[in-house]
């Protein structure tokens, strides 16, 4: 039991890559996905995220807490830019440890290549890359940065319209090694449908309620060339998510909720993960 | 209330009558009707870039019908093109642009 446990705690200790599979965005997209949408012209977005998640296993567990602050500006009305740095608490319990501090940085582009106008509705779509850069600290456990640069693409399109959304996204995140431990690749394909219960003037505060699908796959981590057996696998979640809105500021806030996995071996799997962000753009 | 007075009389009271209207009176008012208006947070990208451009003196969203009533300063005009390239830095589609009747 020890030895899966001790091989567990490396693979946690690497860091909770799914948040990175985050995307804050403008407009009303998905809070666990990418969406296709992109700041207007010369427009700034700063966005304040809470982000918490918790993991359990046969006999260990591991919760993080992160807080992050983004800013994305407007190149085009089609292509933005951004940068986000992470303040990151990780908690391993059976004498895991704490850390706290800076996580890893990541920079960001996003290109609308697709997209049609009809009165009081939007159909869209964008490619995005992210390249996340090795800044956290990773000489500890647990560790608060991978260690390794790693470089996140995908694609997502969507509708918006008065009542009804709907997005969709695929996204590749490929990692490479840092400090001896290479995580596994992650697939993340996500479907997203959403509702405007009650149609507000442009004035007015604005609710829309969504609901994610977000289904997550991961390879086998590698720890100096060897593969890690108590690693990799998927997990599919249900992900209620609300928004309110006044004028250009928004809160928004949802719920990972686990449904099933298939991990490989003996590992923790998610208990929830939950997300809270203050959007601001001017 | 003219045709108690003489006529040269009578062409001065509305000479002076025209002098004392207010200025809102000579303002120019533009319609934009535009196309992927769906919510109020991402609109306001157009009255960000309204409120960027020279002679835009005020600006109504009506989100549900899709139009934007634009009001400039006195003698200030706002041309098709302005529109069109305001409203598409703001990520949405110019379908109608037409200048409003003066108001009386």
């Amino acid at each position: 039991m020890r030895k899966p446990f001790a091989v567990t705690l490396v693979a946690l200790a690497a860091g909770v890559a799914p948040i990175l599979a985050a995307a804050p965005t403008r407009a009303h997209g998905p809070l666990f996905s990418p969406a296709p949408e992109t700041i207007f012209k010369g427009g700034t977005e700063l966005t304040l995220g809470l982000h918490t998640e918790k993991a359990t296993g046969a006999s260990e567990h591991e919760t993080a807490y992160e807080a992050s602050v983004e800013a994305e500006y407007g190149l085009t009305a089609d292509w933005e830019i951004g940068i986000e740095v992470p303040y990151a608490r990780r908690d391993l319990d059976d004498g895991g440890g704490t850390a706290v501090g800076l996580g890893d940085l990541t920079l960001e582009t996003k290109y609308q290549f697709w997209g049609r106008d009809l009165p009081g509705a939007q159909y869209k779509a964008a490619a995005l890359l992210k390249l996340k850069l090795p800044s956290g600290e990773d000489a500890r456990t647990p560790r608060l940065g991978s260690g390794s640069t790693d470089v996140i693409a995908g694609l997502a399109t969507g509708y918006e319209s008065r009542r009804w959304y709907w997005f969709a996204s695929a996204v590749y995140r490929a990692n490479t090694e840092g400090g001896g431990l290479e995580k596994g690749d992650r697939q993340f394909l996500n479907l997203v449908g959403g509702i405007r219960p009650v149609l507000t003037a442009y004035d007015e505060p604005d609710t829309v309620l969504m609901l994610e699908l977000n289904w997550e796959r991961s390879a086998r981590d590698d720890l100096d060339g060897v593969a890690l057996a108590n690693t990799g696998g998927w997990e599919l979640f249900v992900s209620p998510v609300i928004w309110w809105t006044y004028r250009q500021f928004a809160v928004r806030g949802g719920v990972q909720i686990p449904v099933a996995e298939n991990l490989n071996g003996i590992q923790p799997s998610s208990d929830y993960r939950a997300r809270v962000e203050f959007v601001y753009h001017f | 209330m003219f045709r108690f007075m003489s006529g040269s009389i009578r062409i001065a009271a509305f000479g002076l009558s025209l002098m004392l209207l207010p200025a809102a009176a000579f303002a120019t008012q533009y319609q934009l009707k535009v196309d992927g208006l769906a919510c109020p947070f991402c609109a306001y990208g157009i009255e960000k870039q309204l409120t960027r451009t020279d002679g835009v003196k005020e600006i109504e969203i009506d989100i549900n019908a899709g139009t934007v009533t634009v009001t400039m300063a006195e003698g200030a005009r706002l041309s098709r093109e302005q529109a069109k390239r305001i409203v598409e830095d703001a990520g949405f589609t110019l379908r109608n642009f037409a200048e409003l009747p003066a108001a009386d």
